[in-house]
């Protein structure tokens, strides 16, 4: 019997989505300084119908709940508090001369809105959703839409992630949250 | 901060281009170009990017990404001694002479990774059984069975929806022990031939003419190329049993048998 190269395009996406980490996250951090996380594409496979078709979800969601599970343990959660939403996204800091876009994962939980660095493990900004009001911006820059966070009329932050809509709605699902739309 | 980035394929061991930067064409993502950052006899296969992930909605455009990105490993495999392949979408935040300082405090783990696998690539071997099939075969061995098929056609309702239920049971049982001793029997065989071996989830995809199968067992096997045609035989003999199925696919670059931990 002579083995076939022939493979599906599911099995090969598996393989460079599931078995092919050979490198963490933790290692570009090592590497690099600053995560880069191959999150979102996953994310933006594992959403499609034809996945669900091919049967591919049941490997994804084991994935991704690992992934979850590993990240919700670090998370620092208080009593009571869940988490209703993830995504990849960025905040944007400018602290003087640093000024940068932080790769993370955008956490809504039922009290906070906050954005997590799987490595080193740390929120790098945090917020409750009680006094949280957002709006859409366009940035020309970048020819993008980026939310701000506001409270209490107060700019806090500028946030970008490509799962806006789901974000603002698992917000509005969480509290009663102020939205405006400036565009 | 700087904005230079490079996408990671592979790490791989060049014995001919050892310390040489090579290019190695517009095969990257999106055409991009190519080229190994060296150090020593190991070099890491790039292409320059912008610090950004790759990251897409558009589920055709994600998977040519994939696509893309494993083209580059098949051709890494082909052209150096052994590789480490990366999976997609690892972007370190770095240039080329970071990286090499980079492959250089991890030399030695590299290295005895890369050396490890020289002359070795992954299979992946599934195998399938068929439990009618199966079934049939103990039925028509067992003649204590084949009795009770009889006498369920001649007793009452009642009766023979009891004993057909015995006999459902015990048939289950018997394909059940018969795979078993297959697996465990054809596991031994197969780790003969494989320097290491991994036992896979479930697969997330079965190709159409095994659908009508049930998957017995699934494993990724790390086999040196001397050995692969004895693995082959192996399989051989375990296809041509009445009721089981081989599927023997590879070589594939050795996704699931390398271990990175602790780098620098």
């Amino acid at each position: 019997m002579k083995p076939e190269r022939e493979s599906s395009l599911v099995e090969v996406l598996d393989r460079l989505l599931d078995r092919g980490v050979v490198l963490n996250a933790d290692l570009i951090i090592s590497v690099a300084g600053i995560p880069l996380i191959g999150l979102n594409l996953r994310a933006a496979l594992a959403s499609m119908e034809t996945m669900l078709e091919y049967g591919v979800m049941e490997a994804w969601d084991k994935s991704s709940r690992e992934l979850y599970a590993r990240q919700e343990a670090k998370i620092p959660l208080q009593l009571d508090e869940k988490i209703i939403f993830k995504a990849f996204g960025y905040l944007w800091q400018d602290q003087g001369i640093i000024k940068r876009w932080v790769p993370g994962v955008w956490n809504v939980t039922s009290s906070r809105l906050l954005l997590w660095l799987r490595s080193p493990g740390e929120v790098a900004f945090e917020m409750s959703l009680h006094d949280l009001s957002m709006r859409r911006v366009f940035s020309n820059t970048l020819q993008r839409k980026e939310l701000e966070l506001l409270s209490s009329g107060d700019l806090l932050a500028r946030i970008y992630l490509s799962e806006m809509d789901e974000l603002e709605a698992a917000i509005r699902g969480s509290s009663a949250v102020a939205l405006t739309e400036t565009i | 901060m700087s904005d230079e980035a490079r996408y990671l394929y592979c790490i791989v061991h060049s014995t001919s281009a050892a310390g040489q930067k090579e290019s190695l064409g517009n095969i990257g993502i999106e055409k991009q170009a190519v080229y190994t950052i060296p150090y020593k006899n190991i070099a890491a296969v790039v292409h320059s990017c912008q610090p950004v992930p790759y990251h897409s909605k558009d589920r055709t455009q994600a998977e040519g990404w994939v696509l893309e990105h494993s083209y580059v490993i098949d051709q890494a495999t082909k052209r150096y001694e052994s590789i480490l392949p990366i999976s997609f979408d690892v972007i370190l935040r770095e240039g080329d002479s970071q990286i090499e300082q980079w492959l250089g405090r991890n030399y030695e783990q590299l290295w005895e990774q890369l050396d490890s696998l020289r002359g070795k690539a992954e299979y992946t071997v599934q195998i399938f059984y068929d439990y009618d099939c199966l079934k049939a075969r103990i039925l028509m061995a067992d003649q204590e069975l084949n009795d009770m098929q009889k006498r369920i056609e001649n007793e009452s309702k009642g009766k023979a929806y009891l004993l057909s239920k015995k006999l459902d049971q015990t048939l289950k049982r018997g394909v059940s022990a018969e795979a078993g001793r297959l697996v465990e029997e054809s596991l031994v065989l197969i780790s003969e031939q494989s320097d290491r071996l991994a036992v896979n989830d479930k697969p997330s995809w079965i190709p159409e003419n095994f659908r009508d199968k049930k998957l017995l067992a699934s494993y990724s096997c790390l086999v040196h190329k001397d050995k692969v045609d004895r693995l082959g035989e192996i399989l051989d003999a375990i296809n041509s049993l009445q009721g089981f199925r081989v599927r023997f696919t590879g070589p594939w670059a050795p996704f699931s048998f390398v271990d990175l931990q602790e780098m620098a």
